[in-house]
């Protein structure tokens, strides 16, 4: 009985916070691109602001909602829950805090002990691009259609690399459950880190979950100056805001991903470690967990505001050429040390070696590419040494 | 199967009257609309029913068999609305509702690992790409020759038999020299036991499954199963795979500058 109801106070309690956290990222963003763009940002409701998401909120509850009457009733509807549904559904088995030290009354994940955890949670995702789809097909708008062909095209590239990265933990923990890839690591101490063994796995799964997220910059699917605003064209209200409720629960997925796989989600050295056992020691663990998720949110948002949009061939090409590729040598690197048991620091010096070697490729090729392509291209690169002195000259 | 037949007459009846129904249902050479839905969603109904009540599917456990029947009727009622959708889209759809059911009893049967990676493959990978596909090809209002089924009626009676002859095997008590039992299993109850993941006779291999009741169905298990049992099935199949995609890369048409 007592599980049912622990059960049942858990998903409330994420069920209720995922949407109001979303709320105060979405303040957060808004101030943090007012600071990076040198304005003020929102600061009209309340103190600093603050009341914002509050109005935001009552805004979007209580505006008209729109259904164009071209639109395919039934999937015109369905597409936004599917988005929030598959997003929050595939919380269910991260961990949000230290599992083996919760408190009676509340549990930290949802769903414990599921085996194929990671897995899972690829299975929800890779469901959440019909949400995209649907939206951009039952809208009947050829904005939307152009908008959702781009999205979908990009999270279904992008799912291969972002499966493949985490495979070189799998190999490496043996399981596929978030909780034990954790409790090893805290086992480990900060050198057990996964970030240490599988650094270039980190880089690409946290690229390929942006994309797979439509976050900056990967959010061809929106693109407001060319698409108006993506297959969310034609939507309105509460259903325009449950399609950015699914993304920014997506982006809380990420993070919580992102810290647990590979930054030994609760553990810190000195005061949350595996043997530390002072009353409360489950607070401290929960305050350093959701410490390294905020990192990872307050990155996400840093990265909106300094890398620009990347054009779709050179999106694709970034997965299909560049993450794929990497991320297969990554797990064939991960076989060799495991069979061979070499010693990790040969996974962290094989890792920086591979990135380093393809960069050198990758960015050779696209030279020899561009020069095909336009014999001038040479002459264009030498030029700017003469260019800006010339510029620079004409400006004294 | 004569006696099969004469032994099982609802069965057999069940089988006959879902196969009018979903005739009856499936877009004929006329436009769809035309023709009233009733008559064939309450044939293939009663059919199902007929065929349910003397197989005598059940489980003990309450919230078991309800989710087995949920996931069993879902199954079967968007495989009948994949087949007879007029839109390729809402076919498509339907699809995909057919395969998260059948995940769904996967993990009823406990094989989670199985279920998530069809979902991946084909709910979130084959099926995306029809309609990408579709989509591709008309965006409003569906051409005539998309609400036509063809060859509806070969495909019909090609698929009850095969239906037929699975609902025999199952309903035949299993005697020496069935096909249902392979080797040295034990006749009788064998169709229901679990399916032989390692046979003894057959492990040749160090990674074959020591405790073949214990393993079986988690992640451990199955990974020793694959890598272990069927390693030579599963590189075939791999290899098979990557020469089809190598295939597909090399059919697919180059254009000068670019794909875009």
């Amino acid at each position: 009985m007592t599980e049912i109801l622990v059960t049942l106070l858990t998903v409330l309690v994420v069920v209720g916070a995922i949407p109001g956290v979303c709320n105060y990222l979405i303040l957060l963003e808004r101030k943090m691109a007012a600071w990076m763009q040198d304005r003020v940002g929102p600061n009209r409701v309340g103190p600093w602001g603050l009341l914002q998401p509050l109005a935001d909120g009552i805004k979007l509850l209580l505006k008209e909602e729109v259904i164009p009457g071209h639109v395919d009733r039934a999937l015109y509807i369905m597409a936004p829950m599917i988005s929030v549904f598959t997003t929050m559904l595939a919380l269910a088995v991260v961990p949000f805090g230290p599992v083996e030290d919760a408190p009676w009354w509340l549990r930290f994940i949802i769903a414990p002990n599921i085996d194929i955890g990671l897995v899972f949670i690829f299975a929800i995702t890779s469901l959440a691009v019909y949400g995209i789809i649907l939206g951009g097909w039952a809208s009947n708008s050829k904005y939307s259609a152009l908008g959702a062909l781009r999205a979908s095209a990009q999270v279904v590239s992008y799912e291969i690399p972002l499966g493949m990265s985490v495979l070189g933990i799998a190999l490496m923990s043996g399981t596929l459950n978030l909780e034990q890839i954790q409790s090893q690591q805290a086992a480990a101490g900060l050198l057990g880190w996964n970030i240490w063994i599988q650094p270039l796995a980190c880089l690409i799964f946290f690229t390929s979950s942006l994309a797979e997220a439509n976050r900056l910059p990967f959010d061809l699917a929106e693109c407001e100056q060319e698409l108006v605003g993506g297959w969310h064209t034609e939507y309105s209200a509460l259903k325009w805001a449950l399609f950015f409720l699914g993304e920014y629960t997506h982006v809380i997925t990420i993070s919580f991903l992102t810290s647990i796989l590979f930054f030994g989600g609760w553990h810190f050295p000195g005061i949350a470690t595996a043997e530390s056992t002072y009353m409360f020691a489950w607070l401290v663990k929960l305050m350093v967990l959701m410490t390294k998720v905020f990192m990872c949110i307050i990155l996400i948002m840093l990265l909106r505001w300094t890398i620009p949009r990347f054009r779709f061939d050179q999106l694709m090409e970034l997965a299909w050429k560049i993450m794929i590729p990497l991320s297969l040598f990554n797990v064939v690197l991960v076989m060799i040390c495991r069979h061979f048991e070499l010693s990790n620091v040969w996974l962290l010096t094989g890792s920086v070696t591979m990135f380093c070697v393809w960069g050198i490729v990758s960015t050779n090729m696209r030279r020899s590419e561009l020069q095909a392509k336009s014999p001038g291209y040479r002459m264009a690169a030498a030029a700017p040494v003469a260019a800006t002195s010339a510029a620079s000259g004409g400006h004294h | 199967m004569m006696q099969w037949m004469t032994g099982h007459p609802v069965s057999v009846f069940g089988l006959i009257l879902w196969a009018a129904g979903i005739l009856w249902l499936m877009p004929g050479t006329k436009i769809a609309a035309s023709r009233p839905r009733i008559p064939g969603l309450v044939m293939s109904t009663l059919g199902v029913l007929a065929l349910c009540g003397s197989a005598g599917a059940g489980q003990s456990d309450l919230a078991a068999s309800f989710l087995f029947w949920l996931f069993a009727v879902g199954a079967l009622v968007s495989g009948v609305l994949m087949i007879t959708a007029t839109y390729p889209v809402y076919s498509a759809l339907w699809f995909a509702v057919v395969t998260l059911c059948t995940c769904g009893l996967f993990v009823l049967r406990s094989a989670p690992f199985l279920a998530a990676a069809t979902i991946i493959v084909y709910a979130g990978a084959v099926i995306v790409t029809f309609l990408f596909v579709i989509m591709l090809a008309q965006q409003s209002g569906a051409a005539g020759y998309d609400q036509t089924s063809r060859q509806g009626k070969m495909a019909t009676i090609s698929a009850f038999v095969l239906l037929g002859a699975i609902v025999m095997a199952v309903q035949t008590p299993a005697a020496a020299g069935s096909p249902v039992v392979a080797g040295d299993a034990v006749a009788g109850d064998a169709v229901a036991a679990a399916p032989a993941v390692s046979n003894p006779a057959t492990v040749a291999n160090t990674l074959s499954l020591k405790d073949e009741q214990h393993e079986v169905g988690n992640l451990k298990g199955l990974g020793r199963s694959l890598f272990g049992d069927y390693l030579y099935a599963v590189e075939m199949a791999g290899t098979l795979l990557l020469i089809a995609c190598i295939g597909a890369i090399a059919i697919a048409p180059r254009r000068e500058q670019g794909t875009l």
